[in-house]
C-alpha cells in the first residue's frame, strides 16, 4: 500500500511540483491575513519577509558552506590515515 | 534507611541490570526481559521520588545522590523514556557488552541528573564518558577504535578541567553543593566548571569529539549517545549557569556552525552528529539568555530533541544495519526497499525542522520567541537561519539522497521488528508532543505563558520551510554528495599529535650544551613522559594504519575483533565492580 502511494507520487512528479509552487504562493497569501501581535523587530511586520529570508538564507548557506568546503575544508577520506 | 532508599534511585536499577546481564548469555529470552524491564522500572520509579534522598556524609563531604525538583523531573522523564526506546531498538543485539555499556551510560546520566553536589556529579560524569566509549568501540572497525580513543582522551581532558574547577571552588568557598551560580559573581573556578560542562555540550571550539566519534559508534550505540551526553550537559548548564552571556552567544554560533557542516558532509550519521551540535546550540543559547521563557524553551527543546534525534539516528542506523552503508554518495533509491525506515526518518526530519504538529514546532520556537522578547534580534536571526539549514540538510537532503535521488543499486529489506517498533514509538511521541504541547509544558520548571499555534507563527514557519524547499529545488545539483571529509578543529589534535612526536624527539638530541644540567634533567623526563603518553596514543591511533597496511585489512580487522572482545569484557567487568564498590561504600558507610 505504502509502496504504491510512493510509486504513484514518484510517477507524478510534475503534479507534485505544481502543488509545491501553489503551496509557496499560499503561504505568502496567508501572511497577508496573519495577525501580528507584538512583533519582535521590523522583519515581523513585513509581508513575506520570512519567505525571502528562507530562500536567500538557504541559497546563501549552500553557496558559503559549499564554497568553504571546496576551497579549504574538503579532504580525501583517507586524509587522517596518511 | 539508606539501604532502602538506594532502590529509589533509578540509576541503581541500571547498575543492577548491568551486573545481571553477563549471567544471562545463555538465556536470551530472560536477557531481553531484563533489557525491557529495567528502563520500565526506572521510568516508574522516577514518578515516586521524594524531594531529597541519599544524603551521605563521606570523609567530611556532604554527598547528595538525590535532589529532585521540577528541572530534575523533566530530564529524568525524557531520559528514562529514551532508555526504553533505545533498549527496544537494540533488543536484537547479541553482544551483552553493548547492553552493559548502554546501561552504565544511562546510569551515569541519571546519576548526574539527580546529584546535588559536585563530587557525586563528577563520579557519574566520568562513568558516562567511560561507558559511552565502549559504545564507539563496539562497532569494531579500525576507525571506531581510533575514534573511541580520541573520544576518551578528549573527555578525560574535559573531566580534568571540570575537576580542577570543582577543587578550586571548594578551596574558595568550602562548599560542593551543585546550585545555580550568579552570572555577575562568577569566579575563575566557576568558569572552569562551565568549560567542563561546555565540552560535553559540544560548544565550539571544543565540539569536534562529537562529529568525530558518533558516526563511528555502533548502530545502537549512536542512538544512546545522541540522547544522553549533550543533554545531560544541557541539564547541568541549565542548573548551574543560566543567564551567562557567553552561553547565549556561543549557543547561537553553534546553531549556524552545526548546520553549515551538516550541509557539506557526506556521511549520514556525521550529518546528524553536526545537527546535534546545531540543536544543542538552541538549548545552550536558551540557557544563556536565562529568562524563564528561554530556560523553559531550552528544556522543552532538550526533551523534544532527544526523541526526534534518536528517531533520526534509528532510521539512518536501520539503513546502516541493513545495507552496511551510511555515506550518501553510496546510497539512493531505497524507498522501494526500506519504506518504513524512510517514513520514520522523514518524521524525525520534519520534527527537527519544526513543522507544525511536530515536537520541534512547539519547542524550538519557544527559544526563538524568548530571544525576540529579550530584544536579542541577532540571536533570533541566527537561530532562524539555522532552522533554514536544518530543514535543508536533514529535512530534505538526507532523505532525498538515501531514499530517492539516483538509484544506487543497493538492495535491502526493512529492519527487524524491534527497530521498527522503537522508531514507531519515537515517531508517535514526535507528533504527540507537537499536537498536545501541554503534556510537555506542564512538566517545565517555570509556568508557561507561550502559545505556539498562532496564525503568525504558522505563517512564518510555513514560509521559511516552503522557501527553503525552493532553495533546495534550485540548488539540488550543487548539493550532490561527494566522497570527502571536511576538516574541523579535531585537525589540531589529530595532526598535532604527529608534530608533537617530532618535537618531542628533537629536544632530547639537541638539548646538550646550552641548557643547564638541572633543567635538562627535568625537561628530559617531562618530555619523555609526554612522548610516552603520546606514543601510546600514537600506537593505538596512527601507527595502526601504517603497520596495518602491511598485514592486510582483513587480518587486522579480525585481530582487532578478537583482541577487543576479550579485553572489553575484562574492562567492563572491572568497571562495574569498581562502580559498585564505590557506590556501596559511599551508600553504606
Amino acid at each position: 500500500m505504502l509502496l504504491r502511494i510512493l510509486n504513484y507520487l514518484n510517477e507524478h512528479s510534475r503534479m507534485l511540483k505544481r502543488l509545491f509552487f501553489a503551496f509557496l504562493a499560499l503561504t505568502v497569501v496567508f501572511d497577508f491575513y496573519a495577525a501580528r501581535h507584538a512583533p519582535h523587530f521590523f522583519g515581523d511586520s513585513i509581508i513575506g519577509f520570512w519567505a525571502v529570508f528562507g530562500v536567500l538564507g538557504c541559497l546563501g548557506m549552500i553557496v558559503v558552506w559549499k564554497g568553504l568546503s571546496h576551497v579549504w575544508l574538503a579532504k580525501e577520506e583517507d586524509y587522517y590515515d596518511k | 534507611m539508606i539501604s532502602s532508599t538506594i532502590f529509589i534511585h533509578p540509576a541503581t536499577w541500571f547498575l543492577m541490570g548491568a551486573v545481571l546481564l553477563p549471567f544471562l548469555n545463555k538465556r536470551p529470552g530472560l536477557k531481553k526481559g531484563v533489557l525491557i524491564a529495567v528502563p520500565l522500572i526506572a521510568f516508574t520509579v522516577i514518578h515516586w521520588l521524594p524531594d531529597s534522598f541519599g544524603q551521605v556524609s563521606y570523609m567530611g563531604f556532604d554527598l547528595v545522590f538525590g535532589r529532585v525538583d521540577q528541572l530534575t523531573r523533566v530530564f529524568l522523564h525524557v531520559f528514562t523514556v529514551m532508555a526504553i526506546i533505545g533498549c527496544i531498538y537494540g533488543l536484537h543485539v547479541k553482544e551483552t557488552g553493548q547492553h552493559i555499556a548502554a546501561f552504565l551510560y544511562v546510569a551515569g546520566s541519571l546519576g548526574v541528573t539527580l546529584c546535588g553536589d559536585y563530587l557525586t556529579l563528577f563520579i557519574f560524569w566520568e562513568l558516562m564518558a567511560f561507558a559511552s566509549t565502549f559504545l564507539v568501540w563496539y562497532r569494531k572497525k579500525r576507525r571506531s577504535i581510533e575514534a573511541g580513543y580520541r573520544y576518551l582522551l578528549v573527555h578525560t581532558a574535559g573531566g580534568l578541567v571540570l575537576l580542577g574547577g570543582i577543587f578550586l571552588r571548594y578551596k574558595n568557598i568550602h562548599d560542593l553543593s551543585f546550585v545555580q551560580i550568579a552570572a555577575n559573581g562568577a569566579t575563575f573556578a566557576d568558569y572552569l566548571i562551565m568549560i567542563g560542562f561546555m565540552l560535553n555540550a559540544a560548544v565550539p571550539p571544543i565540539h569536534a569529539w562529537l562529529p568525530d566519534a558518533y558516526p563511528e559508534a555502533s548502530v545502537t550505540g549512536a542512538v544512546f549517545m545522541c540522547a544522553f551526553t549533550t543533554k545531560t550537559a544541557v541539564y547541568v548548564l541549565a542548573r548551574g549557569f543560566p543567564g551567562f552571556e557567553a552561553l547565549a552567544i556561543l549557543g547561537a554560533i553553534m546553531t549556524v556552525y552545526g548546520v553549515g557542516y551538516a550541509a557539506i558532509e557526506n556521511d549520514a550519521r556525521r550529518i546528524l552528529a553536526y545537527h546535534i551540535v546545531s540543536q544543542v546550540g538552541y538549548m545552550v543559547c536558551g540557557v544563556g539568555i536565562g529568562t524563564a521563557m528561554a530556560v523553559n524553551g531550552a528544556i522543552s527543546h532538550a526533551y523534544a530533541h532527544i526523541i526526534y534525534k534518536a528517531l533520526l539516528f534509528m532510521g539512518v542506523g536501520a539503513v546502516l544495519e541493513m545495507t552496511g552503508k551510511s555515506k550518501l554518495n553510496e546510497l539512493g533509491g531505497l524507498y522501494k526497499q526500506m519504506p518504513l525506515a524512510m517514513i520514520f526518518t522523514v518524521i524525525g526530519g520534519i520534527s527537527i525542522s519544526g513543522f507544525p504538529f511536530t515536537s520541534g514546532f512547539i519547542s524550538k520556537s519557544m527559544i526563538i520567541a524568548a530571544a525576540g522578547e529579550s530584544h536579542r534580534i541577532g540571536l533570533l536571526l541566527m537561530m532562524t537561519l539555522a532552522a533554514v539549514g536544518t530543514f535543508l540538510s536533514v529535512g530534505i537532503k538526507l532523505p532525498y539522497f538515501i531514499w530517492f535521488g539516483k538509484d544506487s543499486g543497493v538492495r535491502a529489506k526493512d529492519a527487524p521488528w524491534n527497530m521498527n517498533l522503537a522508531m514507531a514509538i519515537a515517531a508517535f511521541l514526535c507528533f504527540f508532543i507537537g499536537i498536545y504541547p501541554e503534556y510537555l509544558y506542564k512538566m517545565l520548571p517555570f509556568p508557561v505563558n507561550y502559545h505556539p499555534y498562532t496564525a503568525y507563527h504558522l505563517s512564518e514557519t510555513l514560509q521559511i520551510l516552503g522557501f527553503t524547499g525552493l532553495g533546495f529545488y534550485l540548488m539540488v545539483k550543487k548539493l550532490k554528495p561527494e566522497p570527502k571529509i571536511n576538516l574541523d578543529v579535531d585537525w589540531f589534535y589529530r595532526k598535532g599529535a604527529r608534530v608533537f612526536m617530532v618535537f618531542a624527539s628533537r629536544p632530547v638530541l639537541s638539548s646538550d650544551g646550552w641548557v643547564n644540567d638541572v633543567y635538562r634533567r627535568i625537561g628530559f623526563r617531562l618530555t619523555m613522559a609526554l612522548a610516552k603518553a603520546i606514543s601510546w596514543f600514537d600506537w593505538e591511533g596512527i601507527d595502526w594504519t601504517i603497520d596495518g597496511s602491511a598485514r592486510g585489512v582483513v587480518e587486522c580487522g579480525n585481530r582487532v575483533r578478537s583482541l577487543m572482545t576479550g579485553k572489553i569484557q575484562h574492562y567492563i567487568g572491572g568497571a562495574i565492580a569498581l562502580t559498585f564498590i564505590i557506590l556501596i561504600i559511599v551508600m553504606l558507610v
